[in-house]
């Protein structure tokens, strides 16, 4: 097991040159520059200064060898969209507003979906399945921004209950984490009903039955631990998808997170942040896939990682 | 018992009666980019941090009707020979640290623009014509010999290299930089909440910088005119997008909200008293690279000035959000000239002949084209997609040729504007500052454009420096004669921005002006010192 940990962080690290590596010299390949006004050309000498003060003067992989030195040191540099702050600065405080959203969203409807999805499998072909496919596929095939839009008309605006958007009071939180909430929920419904219904027509399960053990045990303890691979999967890449911001949950309800960087980065040309933000959510996912590969092992016990016999 | 029912209701109509005064009054509005870095317009205005101009006051600024008035300057005067400009500030200024703030506050502000590599750098050549500046801001001349000079803590005198009788309405733009503040933190002064001082009416509370959204609070040292009649004002990019900003108003969460084309008709029928036109100058016009076939010749260019239905264009897919433009000067702006609107005719047969002449009867051997605009937010984003295949369409049906449309990221396009990738693009241009002037520097002696037409920088040069305001605008009249005749531009439309205004929003600066506008977010100055909140 600890040999296998090792080799995988080990891809990890390969992972992590190459991926920087591509978002590099793509940022780079993007023709315009960081001081390219809109409006009027900046004239030549003044870009030449500025470009000069922020190194992007330098040959490519001067460049790059440079940001990548800092970042063995845990140094992403300055973000050219917020001077006067660290890029690591600037990720710890936007990404609390995208990290708690995201993060409770993601725990609500995981657990939820897990309900309703073993509640549809239980119940085949009954008002609670159709409840469940239905809102499933909804959730997953309905773009979020109307989504969004709706829970704040009807909430915010119909029935006055909730604030429209904004960020601070808890009170204004509901509506976007039920707005991330959706997704995982669907999701899950989805996954724990297609998986549950398969374990639960295996010979073991009917075996299981006439050694008289209550349905209760039969579900919870055996059948949702055979169908837990595939959620298990699933949970950890979402958790992350989610917890780094969505650009249009985050603009509909005008949360302060990290979803707009993603895009400000690449269109203002911002090279160091746009790195930092790729990097963390390269290096993110390669250990959610190492924890999962993990938790495989631990549930289920007929799997040996690393192929030991 | 009865005597303390009688206290404790007498405290009760107090408590209510003055609970109205204590309460703050707070106005929540749409503004600024949601990027923004630093606080400071001097510094940056394309990255600037939301309501850095209203945090300081300019030499002067544009009311209501557009007329300039003077802010921190009490008084100004031009020199014999018209090259020179006096300065009088009022006395009393002060930071909000309790600084004094002196002529050389406005004069560092522009010797550091024009040797920092400010991005606006080159409003101050084009515009302001400052002795010296170009060459300045190339390197080829020390910044000592800019024509700016404090003649004491209250002068300031400009020169400028011809006579620029709309100088001061230029100034409506230089707002003073904290000296103190930068010889103590470097331009690092506008980066935090905590150092940031203010000049102007408002002074600042919080920034997020996040979403670039800000709250200001009344000034209280401010003792310039136009005081404001609210104590804090919420500055909110992130409600400038009429999809965020609608529902946010119609909960109660702003006090207006820039509405696109579905929302129109849906607020003015629950609405019909909140509507508003914001008071925006801006054309957008098709371009040419003017040395490149096919635009190289007069005739293509003047068939494609007349091939534009702009009535059906601005009351069919442009509905509500753009009128039709004949000049390059909007309705209502300086110079507005009715004789030069009227020569933007959609005239099928005649853009045919123009093409026939040009050597493509009926389009036959015309290249096919790309016409290039920008990708980007706000009203031009809902203008400029749709009326390009809108033109597509027209151009093939009036003229017989195959245009494409290519949508490129605002430097790219610029890109090719500059070094001329590409032979014709849609351009928008919104005006810096009242006058003639602006809209006719854009094709001046280079420009924006790279054009380089002799006949028209000679009367827009002699149109620039006539002090004579009849003449002047005769002059410009002229100059937009050479641009038809030699069809250098095809103007398409103005765009509108329609707003819905709470009813809680009172004073002057929430009424339309003479024209129909009201003020909103582009006269910030006056808008937002001008408006009461119940």
């Amino acid at each position: 097991m600890l040999a296998f940990i090792l080799r995988r962080l080990v891809s990890v690290a390969a992972t992590f040159i190459i991926v920087s590596l591509i978002i590099f010299f793509m940022m780079h390949a993007i023709p315009g520059g960081p001081f390219d006004a809109n409006d009027m050309p900046v004239s030549e000498a003044v870009r030449a200064k500025m470009m000069a003060q922020l190194g992007l003067d330098q040959p490519l992989w001067v460049q790059y060898t440079r940001y990548m030195w800092g970042v063995l040191h845990f140094d992403f540099g300055v973000p050219y969209q917020s001077p006067g702050e660290t890029v690591t600065q600037l990720l710890s405080r936007a990404w609390v507003p995208s990290l708690v959203l995201g993060g409770l969203g993601v725990l609500i409807g995981a657990p939820l979906g897990i309900l309703l999805g073993m509640a549809a499998a239980l119940n085949r072909n009954s008002w609670i399945d159709y409840f469940a496919s239905t809102l499933a596929t909804l959730g997953l095939t309905v773009p979020v921004f109307v989504t969004s839009m709706l829970l704040i008309l009807v909430f915010a605006i119909w029935l006055n209950w909730l604030p429209a958007s904004g960020w601070g009071k808890p009170e204004r939180w509901i509506l976007p984490i039920i707005a991330y909430a959706l997704i995982p929920l669907a999701t899950y419904a989805r996954y724990t009903r297609s998986a549950m219904l398969d374990t639960l027509n295996r010979p073991f399960v009917t075996v299981l039955r006439a050694k008289g053990l209550s349905e209760r045990r039969i579900v919870f303890q055996h059948v949702l631990r055979n169908s837990a691979i595939p959620l298990v999967t699933v949970f950890l890449p979402m958790f992350i998808g989610t917890a780094t911001g969505s650009i249009f949950v985050e603009a509909m309800f005008r949360v302060p997170g990290l979803g707009a960087y993603f895009v400000s980065s690449i269109e203002t040309r911002d090279y160091p942040l746009e790195m930092a933000l790729m990097l963390m959510i390269t290096f993110m996912y390669c250990i959610a896939y190492l924890l999962s590969d993990i938790v495989y092992a631990l549930i289920n016990p007929r799997i040996r990682v690393g192929g030991e016999q | 018992m009865n005597a303390l029912l009688k206290i404790a209701s007498a405290l009760a109509v107090a408590t209510a009666l003055t609970a109205p005064v204590l309460a703050q009054t707070t106005v929540v509005a749409p503004s600024g980019s949601t990027t923004g870095t630093y606080m400071d317009y001097m510094k940056t205005v394309y990255d600037r941090g939301t309501g850095s101009e209203l945090l300081q006051i300019p030499i002067a600024t544009f009311d209501k009707e557009f007329e300039l008035t003077p802010m921190a300057a009490e008084s100004w005067s031009q020199s014999e020979d018209g090259l020179t400009w006096t300065f009088k500030l009022r006395s009393g200024l002060v930071w909000s640290d309790g600084e004094p703030l002196t002529a050389e506050d406005y004069i560092f502000a522009l010797q550091r623009a024009a040797t920092s590599g400010y991005d606006f750098a080159w409003y101050w050549d084009f515009a302001g014509g400052i002795k010296g500046w170009k060459e300045v801001t190339e390197g080829t001349a020390d910044v000592s010999t800019l024509g700016l000079k404090a003649v004491d803590d209250q002068t300031i005198e400009v020169t400028t290299i011809a006579p620029k009788p709309y100088f001061p309405s230029v100034t409506s733009l230089w707002y003073p930089v904290p000296k103190h503040k930068v010889d103590e933190l470097g331009d690092d002064w506008a980066l935090n909440v905590d150092s940031i001082v203010s000049s102007g009416p408002f002074e600042i509370e919080s920034w997020e910088k996040s979403n670039n959204s800000v709250v200001f609070t009344k000034s209280d040292t401010y003792t310039g005119p136009w005081s404001p009649q609210i104590d804090r004002l919420e500055l909110d990019p992130t409600l400038n997008a009429p999809e965020v900003g609608l529902p946010a108003f119609l909960a109660g969460d702003a006090d207006y909200s820039f509405l696109n084309t579905g929302q129109v008709p849906v607020a003015t029928q629950r609405y019909p008293d909140g509507i508003r036109k914001n008071a925006v100058f801006a054309t957008s016009y098709i371009s040419y690279d003017l040395d490149a076939a096919p635009f190289n010749d007069v005739n293509v260019r003047r068939a494609f000035y007349h091939a534009v239905d702009r009535d059906e264009l601005t009351s069919t897919v442009l509905k509500d959000i753009a009128i039709p433009a004949g000049s390059i000067l909007p309705p209502g702006y300086p110079g507005y000239n009715e004789s030069v609107v009227a020569q933007a005719t959609f005239d099928p047969e005649k853009a045919k002949q123009f093409m026939a002449d040009a050597g493509f009867p009926n389009g036959e051997g015309f290249p096919e084209i790309e016409i290039w605009y920008r990708e980007e937010g706000g009203y031009n984003g809902a203008i400029v997609p749709a009326m390009a295949q809108y033109l597509q369409s027209e151009f093939k049906e009036v003229l017989g040729i195959t245009m494409n449309i290519r949508v490129l990221p605002g430097p790219e396009w610029m890109d090719g504007l500059r070094a001329k990738k590409n032979n014709i693009f849609i351009a928008p241009y919104e005006y810096d500052y009242l006058d003639p002037s602006n809209f006719y520097g854009i094709f001046f002696n280079g420009g924006r454009h790279g054009y380089f037409v002799p006949e028209y920088d000679e009367i827009v040069a002699q149109a620039d420096s006539e002090s004579d305001w009849e003449k002047r605008v005769e002059l410009y009249a002229q100059a937009e004669q050479v641009m038809i005749d030699q069809g250098l531009i095809v103007p398409l439309v103005h765009p509108v921005t329609i707003a819905v205004i709470s009813d809680e929003i009172g004073g002057e600066g929430s009424q339309p002006n003479a024209l129909g506008f009201t003020p909103l977010d582009r006269l910030a100055h006056y808008f937002f010192t001008h408006i009461t909140k119940q």
